[in-house]
C-alpha cells in the first residue's frame, strides 16, 4: 500500500505579485512523512518561490497543490500553522525593537491561536530551542545586537519552537562556518528522529553539506523555474545535471 | 493666562490623557509599520468628512432636520476608514506606487475639505471649521471624550489578547503570515483603530495637526528601548505627557491648543533624538560597518 505524500505539487505554477511571468513553471514533487530534502540550484533558479508556493506565500496560479492531505488554496492558514519556514534575509536593523526571547515566541504564534497568550510551558520551550542552538545566554538580548551567524541560530531557534511537522529552511548555513553548520545538521536529525518531520532545506550548493550527505535522503536540482534532477544522493551526484551545475558554479 | 471653571479644566485634562494615550499607542504600530504617509493622508481625509458632515448638517438646520446625530464624526470616519482600505485595491487596479496614490489622495483630501468648508455660512467657519482644523479647547464634547475613553479601552483589550499576533506582525508581515497569523485582519484592525483615533482626537488637536501626536510620541519611545512592551508603555507615557503639557502651555500663553500640543511633542522628540542611546549605537555600528567596506 502507497503512503499519501505529505506535500503534493501536481503541474504547478506559481507566480509572486506584480511579476508578469511564473517564476517556477510546471513544478511535479511529492514528498512523503519524515524525508529530508535537499534543493539546489543557482541564483534564481526559483529555490525559494518553490518553499514559498509550498506554504502558500507565493500564489500558484496552474496545478494543484495539496500538504497533509489538504488544498493549500481552501486551507493555507490551518496549513502554515504546522510549516514552519525560515527566510533567506531578514534585514535586522542593529536598532531593532525586539528581544530574543519574543522572536523565538513568535515561532508558537501562530499555532498556539487566537485569543491565547503564551504559558509557562511555552516560555520553557522557547529555552529548551535557544539552549539547543547555543544561544540561551542571548535570552533577554537585543536581536540586533547580534552577530549575522548568531541571529541565524536564533531564527532556526524560532523554528523548531513551532513543532511543526514540516521544517522549511531557506540558506540555512549562509551564515555559518563549520563547526556550527555540523551543529544546525546535528540539531535537525534529532529534530526529524524525534517527530517523524519532514525537512526541505534550500541552498545554492551540496558543500554546505557535504560533510554530512549520508543524511539527506533525496536531493531535488532546480534550473530556470524547473526541477531538472530529482532523486537519491547517490543518482543525483552521477549525474549530468549535477556536475553540469558544479562546473558552471566553480 | 486664560482661567476657566474646574469642570472645564478637568474636560480638558481628561481629553488631553485620552486623546494622547490612544493616539501615542496607535503610534507605535503606525511607526513600526512605516505606515506614516497613510496616517497623514487619512487624517486629510478626516478633514474632508468632518467638513463635508458640517455642510450637510447646516443644510439639515436649515431645512429645520435635526437627526440628532454627529454628522461631522461620522463623515470623518468614514472618509478615514474608506481612504485606508481603498488605498490598496487602487493602487493594484491602477498598477501605481502606493506612495503616489497616497500623495493623489492626500491632495484631493485637502482641497476637498477646503471646498466644503467654502460653502458654510461665514459664521460657521470662524467657529466649527477652525475647531476642525486646528483644534479647540471649547471644540472638546462630553460625546467625544466617552468615544474616546471607549477607544482607549478596546486598544488596550486588544493588546492584551492579541499581542504575540501584532508583535509578530511588527516583525516581519511575511514570516507572521508564515506562521498562521490573519495578518490581513490584524492590519485591518490597526487601520480601523487608526481611523477612530484621529476621528475623535480632531476636535482637540486639529485635522492637521492630529497626526503628529500619532508618531511623536512613538517615535520618541523608539529612541530608547528595544523592548516592544516598554516602547508601548513609554510612548503612552510620553503622549499623556506631551497632551497635558500642551494644554496647560496652550492656556498660559493663550495659543491654539493643537499647537500648543503639537510644539511640545517636537521638543521631547528632538531631545529624544539627541540623547537617545540607540541612535549613537546605530551610528556606531554603521560607522564599523563602513570603515570596513572602505579597508576591504
Amino acid at each position: 500500500m502507497s503512503i499519501s505524500p505529505i506535500i503534493f505539487l501536481k503541474n504547478v505554477d506559481s507566480i509572486y505579485e506584480g511579476e508578469s511571468r511564473p517564476t517556477i513553471k510546471d513544478i511535479n514533487l511529492k514528498i512523503r512523512r519524515g524525508e529530508f530534502v535537499y534543493i539546489i540550484g543557482p541564483n534564481a533558479s526559483g529555490k525559494t518561490t518553490l518553499l514559498e508556493t509550498i506554504n502558500g506565500l507565493v500564489r500558484a496560479i496552474r496545478g494543484q497543490i495539496r500538504v497533509f492531505g489538504l488544498d493549500l488554496k481552501k486551507n493555507s492558514q490551518k496549513i502554515r500553522k504546522n510549516i514552519a519556514y525560515m527566510l533567506q534575509t531578514w534585514d535586522i536593523e542593529p536598532d531593532e525593537p525586539f528581544l530574543v526571547k519574543d522572536i523565538v515566541m513568535m515561532g508558537r504564534s501562530g499555532k498556539l491561536g487566537t485569543f491565547i497568550n503564551p504559558r509557562k510551558q511555552d516560555w520553557e520551550l522557547v529555552k529548551d530551542c535557544l539552549e539547543i542552538v547555543g544561544m540561551l545566554r542571548h535570552y533577554k538580548k537585543p536581536i540586533g545586537k547580534l552577530s549575522g551567524g548568531e541571529q541565524q541560530k536564533v531564527f532556526l531557534a524560532r523554528a523548531l519552537a513551532q513543532d511543526a511537522d514540516i521544517l522549511m529552511l531557506d540558506e540555512p548555513f549562509s551564515n555559518l562556518d563549520t563547526d556550527s553548520r555540523s551543529m544546525v545538521l546535528d540539531i535537525l536529525r534529532n529534530y526529524k528522529q524525534r517527530k517523524n518531520a519532514t525537512i526541505l532545506v534550500v541552498s545554492h550548493f551540496l558543500s554546505d553539506v557535504s560533510f554530512q550527505i549520508d543524511f539527506i535522503d533525496r536531493i531535488v536540482i532546480m534550473q530556470e523555474g524547473r526541477i531538472i534532477m530529482d532523486g537519491s544522493p547517490d543518482e543525483v551526484l552521477q549525474s549530468e545535471e549535477y556536475i553540469c551545475l558544479k562546473t558552471n558554479r566553480s | 493666562m486664560i482661567f476657566f471653571s474646574l469642570d472645564l479644566m478637568l474636560k480638558l485634562i481628561f481629553a488631553g490623557i485620552l486623546a494622547g494615550f490612544a493616539s501615542s499607542t496607535m503610534g507605535v504600530f503606525v511607526v513600526r509599520l512605516k505606515m506614516t504617509s497613510i496616517g497623514y493622508c487619512m487624517a486629510h481625509a478626516a478633514f474632508a468628512g468632518a467638513a463635508l458632515g458640517m455642510l450637510i448638517d447646516n443644510y439639515l438646520i436649515l431645512a429645520s432636520i435635526n437627526l440628532n446625530i454627529n454628522l461631522p464624526l461620522i463623515m470623518a470616519f468614514l472618509f478615514t476608514f474608506l481612504t485606508s482600505i481603498l488605498l490598496g485595491p487602487l493602487s493594484e487596479k491602477t498598477k501605481l506606487d502606493v506612495n503616489v496614490i497616497l500623495g493623489f489622495l492626500f491632495a484631493l483630501m485637502l482641497a476637498l475639505g477646503f471646498i466644503f468648508l467654502s460653502f458654510l455660512p461665514s459664521g460657521v467657519i470662524s467657529s466649527q471649521a477652525v475647531s476642525v482644523l486646528w483644534g479647540s479647547i471649547f471644540g472638546v464634547m462630553i460625546e467625544d471624550l466617552i468615544a474616546l475613553a471607549v477607544i482607549s479601552a478596546l486598544i488596550i483589550v486588544f493588546l492584551i489578547f492579541f499581542y504575540k499576533e501584532f508583535l509578530s506582525i511588527m516583525f516581519n508581515k511575511k514570516m507572521a503570515l508564515a506562521s498562521g497569523i490573519n495578518v490581513s485582519l490584524f492590519t485591518f484592525i490597526i487601520l480601523l483603530f487608526n481611523g477612530l483615533v484621529i476621528t475623535f482626537s480632531i476636535n482637540i488637536i486639529g485635522a492637521l495637526l492630529v497626526y503628529a501626536l500619532i508618531v511623536n510620541p512613538a517615535s520618541t519611545s523608539f529612541q530608547f528601548f528595544y523592548d516592544m512592551k516598554k516602547i508601548f508603555i513609554f510612548a503612552a507615557i510620553i503622549g499623556i505627557a506631551d497632551s497635558v503639557a500642551g494644554i496647560f502651555m496652550s492656556l498660559f500663553f493663550d495659543l491654539p491648543v493643537g499647537s500648543s500640543i503639537i510644539i511640545v511633542s517636537c521638543i521631547v522628540f528632538i531631545s529624544a533624538v539627541i540623547i537617545s542611546p540607540k541612535r549613537r549605537w546605530k551610528m556606531k555600528k554603521q560607522k564599523g560597518i563602513d570603515e570596513w567596506n572602505n579597508t576591504n
